[in-house]
């Protein structure tokens, strides 16, 4: 909401969390990722920015391999996760899902109850042992999610019921419940009114402390008041990569520029 | 939009009223009338279809429930049973005794009609036969009053039912107009009346010449077993298969050949499945014919395809955010299908199986050419694994065979049997509707 608090951030760097090197993703003929390489760091939020259909998040898909359930979706190239590659045939998509959260644009609980949402997850992965354990996690995840508060009352009510801005923070505790390292976050608030959409910026500024997180925004404000890096994506493209305080402020593609200025998009 | 009177820019326009309607819009709303009416008339044309399908079938198969019996109530001395049993023909001594005590009955009421063992024969077949088993087996009856109910030919039925009539009736050794006359007297007197018909919904199939002993029984039970086989098969193979197409399989030319020929087969008529059954199954496999275990076979193959559509309609109905939010979470495909697709498609399955089943319920043909039919129903299987096995018919085969059948008695039975068989479709689908109402879930 305020622009400049772009530039007061400080910015730390951290070690690289992912390290992708020329990525190229095809649906079927349509060459929808071209020479994508970016290294994204722990602790940090980095956005991708991009107008539609520019790929952001068909690159965030494949984060967790996602894009496996197209079946015409082609993935080549080399996705490194704490330096181990993500599409070697050894890699179970199912443990890496576990270890790279997703959170959906449209807010997607399940329809069970509160507390069986967020259980689901620790319960398949066999990280509770007993009732008293999966409760506590249920009960951390809530609060990470920041909704602990709102329905500590009715763990019990099905998620559905909530508000779209609570489902949304609901799928959130649902995604750092299996205790991932990575959160990837497919344009989380494209659906949530500004009140929801603030809880929810709050809350990737809290979840920043733990993770690596990656978020696919349409909104450049967005970007810029909770991302340190932003990669800025072209017709299949990056075309800019950096940290977000350079990308808004002294961008170097003409592209970013005519795009972040609203000339292109 | 831009041509509103409102807007400035455009040109210089007749303002228009909304008090009065243009040409334009009166036809439109014409339109919309008229539809309106054709759905409506479309909806009564149906329903009174319907209703004349119900009425004439509750007027023609009512009957059949109930039925004209000869109550009469004497004592059998010990005197007497050891003369009856001691003679020749022994069943004629009872019919004698059964004749006196009628006799009596006819007399006390003041009521003079003369009759002759021939006349009582035509009425109520033979009686002595019924009687003799009667005291032969509760010997300690002899000597106390006993009460017989004795079912009336289908002719008497007739004559009350308003099938027979005096005008219509033709003297024969079926019926004589004087006996019409003695049944009169004898309802008169309290002797004949009619009652309701427990052996139409417990009894077996009987000749051809005496409609008043068939009942359904048998054939329910038989439908019973093939609805067993069929709900076992069918229901796990379709929805195993359609869960590996919807979900698992790749979309290639192979699964789009198999997805056609699903279609296809769902299209076929079910006098084929009926031949297939006979070639395959009891020609070849040699399993036993006329066994409720084939029937539920051959109506397995036909119910698959229904089964499988539906199942498949309600996989594809969850939306695909349930399934991304379980992958998400790092479920495996498995997990995240029998998890939260399929219960979430639970509704559409059942009503899907149920609604198959009900039409393999009400199949006949193939039943046919695998020697189901009515006629084979004569007594009820010999325990559970029998009924399997032991031929026996199904109810639409059963009420084919009465309707073929030449006595006009019989032709009363079918309407009966179809009344019966609407009660267990209406009851399966009613079971449907509960189901889909219990499980339904919104997202």
């Amino acid at each position: 909401m305020d622009d400049m608090r772009v530039v007061e951030r400080k910015v730390d760097t951290n070690e690289v969390k992912i390290a992708a090197k020329d990525v190229q993703v095809y649906y079927g003929e349509n060459h929808a990722i071209k020479d994508v390489s970016v290294e994204i760091e722990d602790k940090t939020v980095t956005a991708f920015i991009g107008p539609s259909g520019c790929g952001k998040s068909t690159f965030l898909r494949c984060i967790n391999r996602m894009n496996d359930t197209i079946d015409i979706c082609r993935v080549m190239g080399d996705i490194r996760i704490d330096g181990e590659d993500i599409y070697d045939p050894q890699v179970d998509p199912v443990q890496l899902r576990a270890k790279v959260g997703i959170v959906f644009q449209k807010p997607n609980p399940f329809p069970k109850s509160i507390y069986d949402n967020v259980a689901y997850g620790p319960k398949i992965h066999g990280l509770a042992k007993n009732k008293g354990d999966l409760d506590e996690i249920v009960e951390n995840a809530l609060r990470r999610g920041a909704i602990w508060d709102e329905v500590k009352d009715r763990l019990h009510a099905p998620g559905t019921g909530l508000s779209g801005g609570q489902q949304q923070r609901l799928c959130i505790a649902r995604a750092v419940a299996t205790e991932p390292e990575v959160l990837l976050m497919d344009e989380p608030c494209s659906a949530l009114d500004p009140i929801a959409t603030a809880q929810v910026e709050e809350l990737i500024d809290e979840l920043r402390k733990s993770y690596s997180v990656v978020i696919v925004t349409h909104s450049m404000q967005q970007a810029a008041r909770v991302s340190q890096k932003t990669a800025f994506f072209h017709l299949g493209n990056l075309v800019e990569y950096g940290e977000t305080s350079n990308i808004f402020t002294n961008p170097v593609d003409p592209r970013t520029e005519s795009y972040i200025t609203g000339r292109i998009g | 939009m831009a041509e509103t009177s409102m807007t400035p820019a455009a040109a210089p326009k007749k303002k228009s009223s909304l008090s009065a309607l243009d040409a334009r819009t009166r036809k439109r709303n014409a339109a919309e009338t008229r539809f309106r009416m054709y759905g409506m008339s479309a909806i009564a044309v149906g329903l009174l279809f319907l209703v004349f399908l119900f009425a004439s079938i509750l007027r023609s198969g009512l009957p059949a429930f109930t039925h004209t019996v000869m109550q009469i109530e004497f004592i059998l001395t010990q005197e007497q049973f050891d003369t009856a049993e001691s003679k020749m023909l022994k069943t004629g001594e009872y019919q004698k005794v059964f004749v006196k005590a009628l006799t009596e009955q006819l007399d006390a009421s003041g009521l003079d009609v003369g009759f002759d063992n021939k006349a009582i024969k035509r009425i109520v077949g033979k009686p002595g036969g019924t009687i003799r088993s009667f005291f032969l087996e509760n010997p300690d009856r002899i000597g106390t009053p006993v009460s017989f109910e004795l079912a009336a030919s289908s002719r008497v039925d007739g004559y009350f039912n308003g099938r027979v009539t005096r005008d219509t009736l033709v003297d024969s050794r079926f019926l004589m107009a004087t006996d019409l006359d003695l049944v009169d007297a004898l309802k008169e007197a309290g002797i004949v009346k009619g009652a309701f018909n427990w052996n139409f919904i417990t009894g077996t199939d009987s000749g051809v010449d005496n409609p008043g002993g068939a009942g359904l029984g048998a054939s329910v039970i038989g439908s019973f077993f093939m609805m067993l086989v069929v709900l076992f098969l069918s229901l796990p193979i379709g929805v195993a298969a359609s869960i590996y197409l919807e979900e698992f399989a790749p979309k290639n030319r192979w699964t789009d050949l198999i997805e056609v020929n699903i279609s296809n087969l769902a299209a076929v008529p079910s006098i084929v499945f009926g031949i297939l059954g006979l070639a395959v199954f009891i020609q070849f496999a040699g399993l036993p014919q006329s066994a409720p275990l084939v029937g539920g076979l051959v109506l397995t193959l036909m119910t698959l395809p229904t089964i499988i559509i539906s199942t498949r309609a309600s996989l594809a109905a969850v939306p695909p955010s349930i399934r991304d939010a379980a992958l998400g979470v790092g479920a495996s495909k498995m997990q995240s299908v029998f998890h939260h697709v399929l219960p979430l498609a639970m509704p559409g399955i059942l009503t899907g199986t149920i609604i198959g089943l009900a039409q393999a319920l009400g199949e006949t043909a193939p039943l046919l050419l695998i020697g189901m039919v009515g006629y084979v129903a004569r007594e009820y299987p010999e325990g559970f694994m029998a009924g399997f096995t032991e031929a026996n018919s199904a109810m639409p085969a059963q009420i084919y065979t009465w309707a073929s059948r030449a006595d006009p008695g019989f032709y009363e039975k079918a309407w009966g049997g179809i009344i019966i068989l609407l009660l267990f479709l209406i009851t399966m689908n009613a079971i449907a509707v509960i189901l889909r109402r219990r499980f339904e879930r919104r997202w």
